[in-house]
């Protein structure tokens, strides 16, 4: 069977470069600083570390230049084929119906050329993590041309698996699968549903709230210190002493300024990738799409989803907000833990909306039992503890001033005292419902069916209290994501396990 | 739970031997510092320190953990669920439902074969479990009863 093969849109070439400049970039520069500290009489070896650069730079854009050559993919057995590698070939076959999503990110290299970035996401059974592919750059034609041939696939083989039906153990799995797959193939037009738009007064609070300060400034901060050697510091050092003559609080402006450009970037990048933020169920897919510049679509099978979460942080929480993750199954083996944000930021109101529209057997405002007021001292013991010690090694060194870190007894007190409020369980039929804090509220609900297994712990303390912990483990991403809840009520904890236990 | 099974016998040996382990480690660590004190120090009162915490703390890891961790460790495997109990000071209690298990593992280093012991591991889609020391014998039946049962228990993941 010869089929037509296909090869990616030549941009992959230029995106694959740009990509591993990326990684060249530090070594590169540290590279040129470390070459160059050798002095200024160095004659011509001072051009060695400038030549060995350049040539990095061409290797890199020669190898983007044979991926791209050398990649190819084709349909084939209902299989989608991918094969590259110059030296080493690679082959790589996925079965279409072990697919369950393709992935698009348009970049802003992609969209001049209406491009689009696949990534084929399989369920999860990757052991040797090599059940995932990526093409870098196609026309949206053919990846509208992949999803057709995989629907095409999916369809021919429930026709084979009807026939033969009940053959054997393998064919009996499969045939529960497409049957469900077919229903949605079908009814593709017609169930397509938006779920929620993101209103912009939301996207713009997300910007501003956003944690991506900090990164923003760590980078800076990297960026400069790699850029050391391009800066000369000895002036700067001149100047510095002379802004001192002004005053410190021309440096006290100088800073604010970087802090408020640091935020405002962070605030425009954060608008930028949730521009247009929409949630949409087809069928039995969730699929976002989000993004102004780099345009992401992302597609969760609500079968895959093993968790949900409501995270609120303090500030957020003040003013009624709240984030939405899911957990979910599968993925590569190289992500750790594959949480999803459904929705970045939504008033917690609207969010029990949508989650009661998306699961309407389930109690998304659940009543809580809370941890019992005695067990209070578990939370704020060790910490009372450890600032003691750290407080008294501080206190002995740099007496006076480190007695003052004894001052920071009734914030830790404090802070334990809130997250003990939070701590609380409810239990339903079918699924679980914790809430914790640590800083961030966390509310999730766990179906029974989804947890891998339970642990109820007690310490000595604990014991002495009558207290216990509760552990809960669900499969998120490739390994697990584990929910505990700390010195709750004995007796509500053994239920928990009582509910857990498999009563057929 | 008070009625569940517990490890072989021999795993308390086992134990001790890994304990002797890590006290040749500590001795080491010890003679180190003691060494270190004489050459720069010379501080009478750190070697008495340093000798008395070794001489504690090998009596705890030979002698006493080894015992109250067999005392601990209960493990039943039921029809529906496996059960495991362990732990000194945190007691942990872990239910793990058959449906949920994906395959089992047994494992015989060369400190447990001298013993005719073997460590069965549990693995759920998220979590991993260890029973440590079974008889060879029971630990072999044991896991293919479990994968029996996991096979039977049949619901979507």
């Amino acid at each position: 069977m010869s089929e037509t093969r296909y090869k990616l849109h030549p941009v992959a070439a230029v995106i694959t470069f740009v990509k591993g400049l990326k990684d060249l970039i530090f070594p590169l520069v540290i590279f040129l600083i470390l070459g160059n500290t050798g002095g200024e009489d160095g004659g011509l070896f001072r051009f060695i570390p400038y030549v060995l650069g350049g040539l990095a730079l061409l290797l890199y854009l020669i190898s983007g230049i044979i991926k791209w050559w050398k990649y190819e993919y084709w349909f084939e057995d209902g299989e989608l084929r991918i094969e590259y590698g110059l030296i080493v070939k690679k082959k790589r076959y996925i079965p279409f119906e072990r697919i369950q999503s393709l992935d698009y990110t348009e970049s802003i290299f992609h969209r001049p050329f209406k491009l689009v970035k696949v990534k084929v996401e399989t369920a999860g059974g990757g052991v040797s993590g090599e059940a995932e592919a990526e093409l870098t750059a196609i026309t949206l034609a053919a990846a509208d041309q992949i999803k057709q041939e995989m629907i095409a696939a999916k369809k021919k083989r429930v026709k084979v698996v009807d026939e033969v039906e009940g053959d054997s153990l393998e064919e009996g799995v499969d045939a529960i699968q497409p049957i469900e797959l077919e229903s949605e193939t079908e009814s593709q037009t017609s169930t397509t549903r938006l779920l929620h738009k993101m209103k912009s007064k939301d996207l713009l609070l997300l910007a501003a709230t956003s944690g991506g300060i900090g990164i923003i400034f760590s980078g800076a901060a990297v960026v400069l210190s790699q850029f050391s050697e391009f800066i000369p510091y000895e002036e700067i050092y001149n100047e510095a002493l002379e802004l001192f003559r002004f005053g410190a609080m021309f440096v006290a402006l100088l800073v604010f300024a970087v802090v408020l450009i640091s935020f405002l970037v962070s605030v425009v990048l954060t608008y930028l990738q949730n521009y247009g933020y929409t949630v949409t169920l087809d069928d039995k897919e969730l699929i976002i799409q989000r993004g102004l510049l780099e345009k992401k679509r992302t597609t969760i099978p609500m079968h895959r989803i093993q968790g949900i979460q409501l995270v609120e942080n303090p500030f957020r929480q003040l003013f009624g907000y709240a984030t939405i993750v899911l957990d979910s199954a599968g993925g590569s083996v190289l992500e750790k833990s594959e949480t999803v944000k459904l929705v970045p930021l939504m008033k917690r109101t609207e969010a029990v909306t949508l989650l009661t529209d998306l699961f309407p057997e389930w109690d998304w405002d659940p009543e809580f039992t809370r941890a019992p007021k005695r067990t209070r001292k578990f939370y704020y013991r060790i910490n009372l503890l450890l600032i003691a010690i750290i407080g008294a090694v501080l206190g002995y060194f740099f007496y006076p001033y480190g007695l003052l870190f004894f001052l920071l007894i009734p914030v830790s007190v404090a802070f334990d005292i809130w997250n003990h409020k939070a701590s609380g369980i409810a239990i339903r039929d079918t699924y679980l419902a914790m809430q914790y804090r640590f800083f961030s509220r966390k509310t999730v609900w766990l179906a029974k069916k989804r947890i891998q297994a339970v642990t109820l712990s007690q310490s000595y303390f604990e014991k002495r209290a009558d207290a216990a912990s509760i552990h809960a483990t669900i499969k998120s991403g490739a390994l697990g994501s584990q929910h505990s809840l700390k010195a709750m009520e004995r007796d509500d904890m053994q239920r928990v396990m009582n509910w857990y236990l498999p009563n057929t | 739970m008070q009625t569940g099974n517990h490890l072989s016998r021999k795993g308390l040996t086992v134990w001790r031997i890994y304990g002797l382990i890590q006290s040749l480690i500590l001795v080491l660590i010890a003679g180190g510092i003691s060494a270190f004190d004489f050459f720069f120090f010379g501080l009478g009162w750190l070697y008495i320190v340093t000798i008395s915490l070794l001489v504690i703390l090998i009596v705890l890891i030979i002698g006493v953990l080894p015992s109250l961790r067999w005392k601990r460790w209960r493990y039943e495997v039921r029809e529906h669920e496996i059960e495991l109990q362990h732990g000194l000071f945190i007691v942990k209690r872990t239910l793990i439902p058959m449906v949920r298990v994906q395959h089992v593992d047994t494992e015989q280093g060369p400190i447990l074969r001298s013993y005719n012991l073997a460590s069965i591991h549990i693995s759920t889609a998220a979590t991993s479990h260890t029973i440590p020391f079974l008889d060879e014998i029971e630990a072999e039946s044991m896991r293919r009863r479990i994968s029996e049962l996991a096979r039977v228990a049949e619901d979507d993941v």
